[in-house]
């Protein structure tokens, strides 16, 4: 570790302006997080932090390295790195994407052991939102092109915006598909467009399926390869 | 070589997840994870901090406590210390929501009387073109859209969203004070824009008590003037020699804790009031004692209007 840290000599930069700049990308990261809810952050909005002022080619990447160094021993956060693998089945035309490139994404994940979290950490406010996260993923991943009709069949309608706990259920929904939970699909059809939902990268990510895929095995109560065929 | 362990991290975590929290969730956080109870251990606690301020320091961001001064409590948070692009990223307020804002905390901090509250009707009536004047002394055809077409509405939905995110606060008297993250994050606004300091804590005083002599400049928080007389019996003005009248609450019991406070402030820190209700009502008990009142003589019709949209059953 102390290795690399010396290492930036190459990039013909201080050891102030590396750490000036990792800073900066650690900021980036925990002030964007903030403001858009945890929806994952591009690597080329990182990039650009450094590129705009260092010419360095391999320098972005670098620093963001050390940024994910600095989040962990710091703050105790993990900077994810979620790979948009799956593009939608239909066009690209919804969703803004770049060309081709497999734009890599980051979303920060408390290191903490899920009892410490749970107890300490968790916002209480916020956790009817974890809850109806993992019951749509849980929904889509089972069947994908039917969310709405199971989501009715527990009392949320697309239509209500004035839900108790919820309250606009369908804005929830695009929050999810913001935050990459969920992706939208426009299929024309003989009835014409229908829309349906299908996981994103953030719901692929390994750990999230393995553990969403355990959970659903015990409600169900059947083994996880019974899951996966549905 | 990790400097912070997982228990620092876990009250960094708890800080950022949930916002500033009390003294006393802090503790518990506190004590839940090391097994030691700040108030007997005091070294240890203060320990933590500082190791965890040395690390937070390498991005600008500072773990620091305050005292509210509408309940007089101790609260923790995680603040920012550098005001750049990044940090200006981090709000998902709109720019006329924070010019709005702003507005109402230069009204609450410049106020003589240091109430700390501006009334609702006045926050409602703030012009959004008057900020942008004062700022930059643009004409006023050149306030944006934005600005002018802010309308009431958008206002109180604004205040609403400010309280709820702990911004502002809405004080028993239903007027609207500043919450505790204005607290923890414009401390050193406050004494920038010249806002009074308190005589014995010096901190911002801009909800305090001022000295019954009118010429005399001393104000003094309500917490630090109790502690004060409970020390002496009475009070006389540092500056002026005038002796100043206290009043003691009428209906919370009279609890001083000795616990000491880190690391600003060494006060005792009387709480009696239950942790986790609408902060309504959490004020409403808080402050039995008040002495002063806001006086907003329209407000009746406005206020009444505001009490039968939140649902929080206070006995009025």
């Amino acid at each position: 570790m102390s290795n690399l840290g010396d290492d930036f000599s190459q990039f013909d930069i201080s050891k102030e302006e590396k750490d000036k700049l990792v800073a900066e990308v650690v900021r980036y990261i925990l002030f964007k997080t903030h403001q858009n809810s945890g929806c994952p952050i591009k690597r080329e909005e990182l990039s650009q932090l450094v590129t705009k002022n260092y010419r360095h080619r391999s320098l972005p990447a670098y620093i963001i390295n050390e940024a994910k160094a600095k989040l962990s021993t710091i703050f105790g956060y993990e900077l994810r790195e979620l790979q948009r693998s799956r593009p939608s089945s239909t066009s690209h035309s919804r969703l803004s994407q770049q060309s081709g490139v497999d734009a890599k994404s980051y979303v920060i994940i408390s290191q903490l052991p899920a009892e410490v979290y749970k107890k300490y950490v968790e916002d209480v406010n916020t956790s009817h939102l974890t809850g109806f996260t993992f019951v749509a993923i849980s929904i889509v991943q089972l069947a994908g092109d039917n969310l709405w009709h199971h989501l009715k069949r527990m009392g949320l309608h697309e239509t209500d915006e004035n839900h108790p706990v919820l309250g606009n259920v369908k804005q929830i929904l695009e929050t999810l598909v913001q935050q990459r939970y969920l992706q939208k699909d426009k299929v024309s059809g003989p009835e014409g467009t229908t829309l349906f939902y299908e996981l994103a990268e953030r719901a692929l990510d390994g750990t999230v399926s393995e553990r969403i895929k355990q959970y659903i095995s015990q409600i169900v109560k059947k083994d996880d390869a019974t899951v996966d065929i549905l | 070589m990790a400097v912070l362990s997982w228990k620092h991290h876990t009250l960094i975590q708890s800080l950022l997840e949930r916002g500033p929290l009390t003294e006393k969730e802090f503790h518990f956080i506190f004590t839940g994870i090391t097994g030691q109870n700040p108030g007997t251990h005091q070294g240890k606690f203060n320990d933590y901090l500082l190791k965890i301020n040395r690390e937070l320091s390498y991005v600008q961001l500072d773990l620091r406590a305050c005292r509210d001064p509408y309940d007089g409590r101790v609260y923790f948070g995680v603040v920012n210390n550098v005001s750049d692009d990044q940090s200006k990223l981090g709000t998902k307020y709109s720019v006329p929501q924070i010019a709005f804002f702003k507005a109402i905390v230069e009204a609450i901090a410049q106020d003589v009387t240091a109430e700390g509250t501006i009334c609702n009707l006045d926050a409602l009536n703030i012009k959004l073109e008057n900020q942008v004047l004062n700022s930059s002394g643009l004409q006023s055809q050149d306030v944006p859209a934005a600005f002018k077409n802010f309308t009431m509405s958008h206002k109180e939905k604004t205040l609403d969203q400010l309280v709820k995110d702990k911004w502002l606060c809405y004080t028993e008297d239903d007027n609207i004070g500043l919450g505790i993250r204005s607290i923890l994050d414009l401390r050193s606004w406050f004494h920038n824009a010249g806002v009074p300091s308190c005589q014995v804590c010096n901190e911002a005083g801009f909800k305090a008590k001022l000295c019954p002599n009118d010429g005399c400049a001393v104000r003094i928080h309500h917490y630090c003037l109790k502690k004060r007389f409970y020390q002496k019996g009475m009070l006389v003005c540092p500056s002026c020699d005038t002796q100043w009248q206290y009043q003691p609450p009428k209906a919370e019991p009279i609890e001083v804790e000795d616990e000491e406070t880190e690391p600003v402030q060494s006060q005792p820190s009387s709480n009696p009031g239950p942790s986790q209700p609408s902060l309504r009502s959490k004020r409403k008990r808080q402050r039995l004692d008040n002495v002063e009142t806001a006086g907003c003589s329209s407000q009746a019709s406005g206020a009444n209007r505001k009490r039968v949209t939140r649902s929080s059953a206070h006995p009025r």
